[in-house]
């Protein structure tokens, strides 16, 4: 006792929470009880003072919150309840008496005769707008907790009750206390008697639609308009006797509101529509329709007219949703169907779109609708189609008639038994208008439409019929018409669909078409149309053959093909054209093949044994001798098939790839080369196939690529089939620098040491370090060619970056050493080159070849090379120094992740205003791309609007000045810079503020009119974006 | 601007893709890159052409239409129009021979070709022979410098060609 007096002096003169924590203990612990706590209250509960009163009270209510609820017995929450409720009438201690009763209220063993206290005392003494927003937020939460656990009792109360909170609840407006108030109300319109009262809680709640609420920045409450508006939405969607109230409401807000607030209120709407219940919806029906339509036929927008969509479509669903019969069907459906119907009348305007979207929106409702509106429109069409006097409108009636069938198609009604097809009936008079549209080019792309649409429909059309399609279909693709909107692809999408569901017919009745269109020897140089011909023939065939079976024949038939290009019974004395072909040929394959692997198809690695051989057997046999076709030694065609082995031998496992490696390497390295090339076509008994013997002729070195593209992408378990790799590499590395006759042989020398080194590391520790050292010091640093030096230097790039993306120890020292040359005049540029080639994202180290790839790899490169290189422009004072520092930067920033360098950019921007007059074009536009992509995010972040401005701010004159300079035809040949300047240009608007660049403007507008003259359509195409952007430039 | 509603359910025609430049069919080899096409190192200039100013012009929005391209509604097309050397001669057809709006959507024209075209072409926009019943009011309008000029120093009117042009960039996307 003489405690709990001390605890409250104490506390009374300086609050602190001990004295609270030890009151909670003492009457834990049974030292005093509540009651004790309140005598010795006492003199402070009556005091004249009204703080001394306030902080009484206040006391009491934080010892009561924070008091285990074993210590309340009956009587004393009666005792407190009746205090509490006392000092709600005393206007000083209203405040602590609400937290008082929250806390009272929390207390779990409450009798129903405490609530009907508690609220009575609320209602009766509270005036909410004396109130302060937190208080108010008390009281709801007294009132949410009474609804949370003692509902009942509240129900109980009846409409004393409902009065009482909706007098309390109205007019209030802060965001955090309506959170808690619409709860409350939906679950009082959802479970409590509101037949009387619904009008006042109607008005309590729908007076807050819709809402307009816009979150201030920082706001610390975390409360969006999103959070409200559900919270309302779920209120207002709680008892169908809302429903007659609202809708005229509804209606005004869609007929009256801004776009958002349409947006807002269909999405209310139908969310609440199927609550109001059928009967609401069919009474208002006629009103709600006409507004929607309005919505539907003049959009303000397209967000709005989808909203209205759904809405209609929800509209219907609520209507028609206890139907079952199948009897005429009455009401809304009908006439707006009807409606539609006549506009449809029209089909080649533009409101027949609408209407079509609102049939189509009907066909997702319920089965009697979708029944009812098929069996209206679809004949409607069809019979306009037939019309002789409709002729030219069949392309649109096609059109509308698709949209239909897709929609049926996707309609998500469930019909009562599941199998229904609503198209079924119609089936017959749909196919043939869509295939009698497949004769005119007018209606042809809408007829494919709609055949998709029924091809794609499951269970629709049978086998039979699909043949039938695909028969009709056939006819486009070899129309030998011109194909001006793009109707043939949109026809081998649609045999590409078949194909995926039946390929007999494709392969029955489709190939040999296309086939037939692939002569035996190539047309002649003159003969553009047969050109044309196999060409088309090609990439249907691309198109529609990555099917396992279809690619299987479509292999068979085209190296049959190549095979007689190869060996004519006469050759030709003009072998270009059928190189070309053959090309064509091989690039269709490389073509399918590729997308086969993306799609991650099983059936690729077979082909190491059915296509690879025989292309090898075909160009060894033509690398060795002299007879066949001279043609065919091209190095396009070659790159092709190289392309063609990388894809095959890519899908290998590694088992397989370890014996095709033991045949490979035999066959290049050691001379035996009968067991790889295995075909039609018998090798010479004494052949020698050396390709990489440097006495060896050009024909068979050109082959070197076939087998690199195989090698770089081997797994890394699997044996390098030599002796030593080591010394492999040396050779490999020697004959590039010396013997190789082409650059494309070099690459290829490169990529063989690049994927070994990267997949082999482990066991090269000696072929790295002498690397390091002897051949630094012999290729690179010393010899007196030149030539010889730049291929060293490409090379050891090559090295460097096998050894980068694995994160390997040696990588830093390699690109480091390039460093080194920067003073060489002869090779500087080359060695700052190769630091950007050393980062450059390549085709030969690859996940898809298995090469050994560590993340963030890029990220390491950039941040331990580009200091330096920001620190040696700075620190040389030489000019030409600084000029090489200069091109390792521009070679390195556009390989590097913007990630990387964005810290620097402040830095960085002087430098690359400098790169922009390199002269080098490749090197501009890498900056300008660089700076394009630094600007990208600028947009993204709106820095435009941003107080602060971006870093281009700074420089943006300069920035113009610079770019103006390489968009002009007379200064900059290259395209690729002009086409870079003029995309930064047109991007410099958005992304700086007017006033900045606004003394530009007229001198922009001026300069750019040359740039609208440039003698290429695709740097004019950038100089109108850029001139635009500049003409809509205003502050 | 008048509220009038000169054509309420104005007919649609289907739009053609994107001119798309067709590798020249004497071409022996496929090319193995598309992206390569455009950055063919080769110098040969490419002229303009009506393709491509009808590119300039036909995603240019309808005034009274505006989520319709002037191509939509059949207004302009390719083979309307000519290029001479240095004389661009462009004809658009109004939806109706009472269309009101005539004026403003040759005046569109007009502007984007202003700001999209250089100096040296003179271009000449009509209305086609026989389309609009004021046909020769609007020609002369459309031609005469000092009127478009003057048309242009008006910033309300300013403001709808603007919202017309907003949409001429996507050419036919």
């Amino acid at each position: 006792m003489e405690e709990a007096e001390r605890y409250v002096r104490t506390w009374v003169a300086s609050p602190r929470d001990k004295e609270i924590e030890d009151t909670i203990s003492g009457v834990a612990s049974g030292q005093f009880k509540l009651v004790h706590v309140v005598k010795a209250l006492g003199e402070y509960l009556t005091s004249e003072e009204g703080d001394l009163r306030n902080k009484g009270v206040e006391f009491l209510a934080l010892v009561v919150s924070k008091c285990p609820p074993q210590n309340f017995n009956l009587q004393s929450i009666k005792v407190l309840i009746a205090f509490f409720a006392s000092k709600l009438e005393d206007t000083e201690t209203i405040i602590p008496a609400l937290k008082g009763l929250l806390a009272v209220v929390r207390i779990p063993v409450l009798i129903p005769e405490n609530i009907t206290d508690i609220c009575t005392a609320i209602f009766e003494n509270v005036k909410m707008q004396a109130l302060v927003q937190v208080q108010r937020h008390t009281v709801f939460s007294i009132f949410d907790t009474l609804v949370a656990s003692h509902r009942d009792v509240l129900k109980g109360m009846g409409d004393r009750f409902l009065s009482g909170y909706i007098a309390l609840a109205d007019g209030e407006k802060d965001p955090r206390n309506l959170m808690v108030a619409f709860a409350i109300a939906r679950v009082l319109a959802l479970e409590f008697d509101i037949s009387t009262k619904f009008e006042d809680l109607f008005n309590i709640t729908f007076c807050y639609f819709p809402i307009s609420f816009r979150a201030p920045t920082n706001d610390p409450y975390g409360i969006t308009a999103e959070d409200l508006k559900s919270a309302l939405r779920s209120c207002l969607s709680a008892s169908p006797l809302f429903g007659n109230l609202a809708i005229p409401l509804f209606l005004d807000k869609i007929n009256a509101g801004s776009p958002a607030t349409k947006r807002d209120t269909l999405q209310t709407l139908a969310h609440c529509l199927p609550v109001y219940g059928s009967n609401i919806a069919a009474n208002s029906a006629r009103k709600l329709w006409s507004s929607l339509k309005l919505e539907i036929f003049q959009p303000t927008d397209i967000e709005t007219e989808g909203e209205a969509l759904k809405t209609t479509q929800v509209l219907i669903k609520t209507i028609y949703a206890d139907e079952v019969t199948d009897a005429d069907l009455d009401g809304l459906a009908k006439d707006a169907c009807a409606e539609c119907i006549q506009i449809l009348k029209e089909p080649e305007k533009s409101q027949a779109k609408p209407a079509i979207k609102v049939l189509c929106a009907f066909m997702s409702t319920t089965p009697s609708v979708s029944r009812y509106t098929l069996s209206h429109a679809v004949p409607h069409l069809t019979r306009l189609f037939v019309d002789p006097d409709e002729l030219p409108n069949r392309g649109p009636v096609l059109s509308l008639l698709s949209s239909l069938i897709t929609a049926a198609r996707d309609s998500t009604v469930k019909a009562d038994n599941a199998e229904e097809i609503f198209l079924l009936p119609f089936k017959d008079e749909v196919l043939g208008v869509l295939v009698t549209g497949l004769k005119a080019q007018s209606s042809l792309r809408p007829a494919i439409e709609g055949l998709n649409g029924m091809v794609t429909t499951p269970a629709l059309l049978d086998d039979q019929e699909i043949g039938f399609v695909v028969q009709k279909v056939n006819d486009v693709v070899s129309s030998q018409q011109e194909d001006l909107l793009g109707t043939r692809d949109a026809a081998l999408d649609l045999l590409k669909t078949i194909s995926s569901k039946t390929p007999s017919h494709i392969a029955q009745m489709t190939l040999p078409l296309l086939f037939s269109a692939l002569p035996d020897q190539a047309p002649g140089r003159d003969d553009a149309e047969g050109r044309e011909k196999y060409r088309m023939g090609l990439s249907a065939l691309s198109h529609l053959c990555a099917q396992p079976n279809l690619f299987e024949t479509l292999v068979v038939r085209l190296s049959v093909r190549l095979g007689l290009i190869y060996a004519p019974a006469t050759v030709p004395e003009d072998t270009e054209p059928s190189a070309a072909y053959a090309h064509a040929l091989l690039s269709t394959l490389a073509d399918v093949l590729a997308r086969k692997v993306e799609n991650g198809d099983v059936d690729v690695p077979k082909y190491v044994d059915r296509l690879v051989p025989r292309l090898f057997n075909l160009f060894v046999h033509g690398a060795l001798g002299t007879t066949g076709n001279s043609g065919m030694a091209d190095p396009r065609i070659i790159d092709v098939v190289a392309r063609l082995l990388n894809l095959v031998t890519q899908s290998l496992s590694a088992q397989r790839q370890e014996t095709f490696a033991e045949a490979l390497f035999a066959a290049y390295l050691k001379g035996n080369v009968t067991p790889l090339a295995v075909g039609d076509l018998s090798l010479p008994e004494d052949a020698c196939f050396m390709p990489f013997d440097p006495a060896a002729p050009g024909s068979q070195a050109n082959l070197v690529s076939l087998f690199s593209e195989c090698v770089i992408a081997f797994y890394p378990e699997v044996k390098i089939p030599m002796s030593d790799e080591g010394t492999l590499l040396v050779e490999l590395l020697n004959w590039g620098i010396r013997h190789a006759k082409t650059s494309g042989q070099r690459e290829c020398a490169s990529h063989i040491v690049a994927a070994i080194v990267n997949k082999h590391s482990a066991g090269l520790d000696t072929f790295l370090k002498s690397t390091f050292t002897t051949f630094w010091d012999e290729e690179i640093a010393n010899p007196p060619d030149r030539y010889a030096r730049r291929r060293a230097i490409s090379a050891w790039a090559w090295i460097s970056r096998a050894l980068l993306v694995r994160n390997h120890p040696e990588a830093l020292p390699f690109v480091n050493r390039l460093f080194e040359l920067f003073d060489d005049t002869e090779v500087g540029w080359d060695a700052a080159r190769a630091i950007g080639q050393a980062g450059t994202v390549d085709k030969v180290l690859t996940k898809r070849n298995h090469a050994i790839i560590k993340v963030l790899h890029a990220q390491k490169y950039a941040s331990s090379i580009l200091p330096k290189i920001i620190q040696g422009m700075n620190d040389s004072t030489q000019q030409s120094r600084q000029t090489t520092y200069l091109v390792a930067l521009a070679a390195l920033i556009k390989v590097i992740p913007r990630a990387a360098y964005a810290h620097e950019l402040p830095t960085l921007m002087p430098l690359l205003l400098r790169g922009l007059s390199l002269p080098d074009p490749a090197l501009r536009a890498g900056v300008i791309n660089t700076l394009l992509s630094a600007a990208q995010v600028d947009l993204e972040a709106g820095s435009r609007t941003a107080k602060e401005g971006s870093v281009v701010s700074e420089h943006a004159a300069s920035l113009t000045n610079a770019m103006l300079q390489n968009s002009a035809v007379s200064e900059m040949p290259d395209m690729r810079v002009r086409i870079g300047a003029l995309k930064y240009l047109a991007m410099l608007p958005k992304i700086v503020r007017y006033d900045v660049l606004h003394p530009q403007k007229a001198m922009v507008l001026r300069e750019l009119t040359k740039a609208l003259d440039d003698p290429k359509r695709a740097v004019r195409k950038e100089a109108v974006d850029a001139r635009t952007s500049w003409f809509t430039y205003s502050g | 601007m008048t509220s009038e509603v000169f054509n309420a359910n104005p007919t649609i025609v289907a739009t053609a893709a994107p001119t798309a430049r067709r590798r020249a069919a004497h071409s022996l080899w496929l090319s193995d890159d598309e992206d390569s096409d455009i950055y063919d190192s080769d110098d040969e200039p490419e002229p303009i052409d009506a393709d491509e100013i009808f590119d300039l012009i036909r995603s240019i929005s309808d005034p009274e239409h505006r989520s319709m391209t002037l191509e939509q509604l059949a207004v302009v097309s390719a083979p309307q129009i000519t290029v001479a050397p240095s004389r661009i001669l462009i004809e658009f057809t109004p939806t109706v021979p009472h269309c009101g709006m005539s004026t403003l959507i040759g005046l569109s024209i007009r502007v984007r070709l202003l700001r999209a075209l250089p100096t040296r072409f003179k271009v000449d926009i009509r209305v086609k022979p026989g389309s609009h019943q004021s046909e020769h009011a609007v020609n002369k309008q459309l031609n005469d410098k000092e009127r478009v000029a003057a048309a242009l120093e008006n910033p309300s009117l300013v403001e709808v060609l603007e919202t017309c042009l907003q949409g001429a960039g996507r050419r036919g996307l």
